[in-house]
């Protein structure tokens, strides 16, 4: 399967268990592997019990595997930070205040977040060279899954944007008398060149999406979640990454035959209902159902997450990645 | 002062004015023109890199605000540009000189 494998799903699922135990089990298969979290509420820290941070971190106990945990306000403060060290590099100070107005403003616009963990996203896939797999533990706010869509939308932005420049930068040229210096020269112009790099990491993230990751939703057998899940696929499928197959995780279990209490008629009637639900899934949604996994009565770790990453019924194999 | 002389300086004198009068009612309108045209197209630009500075929010300008740092001439005229203008007919009316 596919190098980089992509968990999503509503909140509270289970997205970053079944990613661990995943991570783990790919592992254990003998294939170096990467976990990586972007949930600020720092699960991936919860599960293994030992702290991560956004550099890349061997998990204690497990062979082969490690862990990153990616905080977006960190990322958003990161690149707000060197684009500052630039202007202070390039600007006249008269003009810094004025652009570091317009800087501000920039970073405060809904989807900043989402921007830079696409960036990170990125990233990561773009440097996954130690690693043969990398497992995204992406955070519930549906934009991440959504952004991954984007690539290509932001490839034709970047397009128009430099149509723009070029023309204004051509008619500066031609406007420039005879001897004159041009307000704006083409060759060398660093808008265009940065926008040009932007492309080509948009065209990176495009293609790797496309050819080199899985995705996989995590749900929950309730009508809430199984809504989110289909609107997830719908939205997914159209911007041409498909769903490989769905996991339903906190599934009750059912009491033994001869019980009769009330706990016991409680869970068979929600048992019930479940079944009927994953029914529903099986047969209305595309995605195969790869695993069912049950309620644990205590948090899951350690052995408890072995036996999780078993019922996983989701390949290790990996496939070398085709555009890094 | 020989006559062959005084006609070789008319025909300077001549030959001055005629540019100066080409390059004040032809040439200097037309590259005003286009500089002016010039400068719409880099407004353009400068708006779809930075909507928000319009409190329109836009995805991408987390993107665009990485070339801040190198677009210092672009962002002061920018502004200045547009304090300057009234309506976008002023601003058309401008390359005319009655």
């Amino acid at each position: 399967m596919e190098p980089f494998v992509f968990f999503g799903g509503k909140g509270g699922v289970g997205k970053t268990t079944v990613s661990c135990a995943y991570a783990q089990r790919c592992a254990r298969d003998g294939h170096r592997t990467l976990v990586v979290s972007t949930d600020p509420a720092h699960s991936v820290t919860d599960v293994f019990d030992q702290p991560f941070d956004d550099s890349p971190q061997p998990v204690a106990g497990i062979e082969g595997l490690d862990a990153v945990q990616i905080d977006p306000e960190d990322e958003v403060t990161r690149h707000l930070d060197e684009i500052r060290q630039n202007l202070s590099e390039q600007v006249s100070a008269a003009m810094v205040n004025e652009i570091n107005r317009q800087l501000e403003m920039a970073h405060g616009t809904p989807g900043a977040y989402e921007s830079a963990l696409f960036d990170r996203f990125v990233d990561v896939m773009r440097n996954a060279e130690p690693y043969e797999r990398v497992v995204f533990d992406t955070s519930p706010t549906g934009g991440t899954l959504r952004l991954l869509g984007l690539p290509e939308l932001l490839e034709g932005w970047i397009d128009r944007l430099m149509h723009k420049r070029r023309t204004s930068i051509d008619l500066f040229e031609k406007a420039a008398v005879g001897t004159n210096e041009p307000r704006r020269v083409m060759h060398g112009d660093p808008v265009l060149e940065r926008l040009q790099q932007r492309k080509e990491f948009f065209e990176f993230a495009g293609s790797a999406l496309d050819d080199d990751a899985a995705f996989f939703l995590v749900l929950n057998p309730d009508e809430l979640s199984l809504n989110e899940t289909e609107r997830a696929i719908d939205d997914l499928t159209e911007k041409g990454l498909d769903v490989r197959g769905l996991v339903a995780n906190k599934l009750t279990p059912s009491p033994d035959d001869n019980e009769n209490g009330r706990g016991a008629r409680y869970l068979r009637q929600r048992v019930e209902t479940e079944r009927e639900r994953l029914e529903t899934i099986r047969t209305d949604f595309e995605p195969p159902l790869v695993a069912e996994i049950g309620w644990r009565s205590s948090e899951i770790k350690g052995d408890l997450l072995d036996d999780v990453a078993d019922e996983l019924d989701i390949e290790t194999a990996v496939e070398p990645p085709t555009h890094v | 002062m020989e006559l062959a002389d005084r006609i070789e300086r008319f025909r300077k004198t001549i030959e001055e004015w005629l540019r100066g009068l080409y390059h004040g009612m032809i040439s200097h309108p037309a590259y005003e023109k286009i500089e002016k045209e010039a400068e719409d197209a880099e407004d353009a630009f400068m708006l779809a890199c930075f909507p928000d500075a319009f409190g329109i929010p836009s995805p991408v300008s987390y993107y665009t605000s990485e070339l801040l740092p190198y677009i210092e001439d672009e962002f002061e005229s920018w502004e200045r540009r547009l304090w300057d203008r009234d309506s976008y007919i002023e601003r058309k009316g401008q390359q005319y000189h009655f």
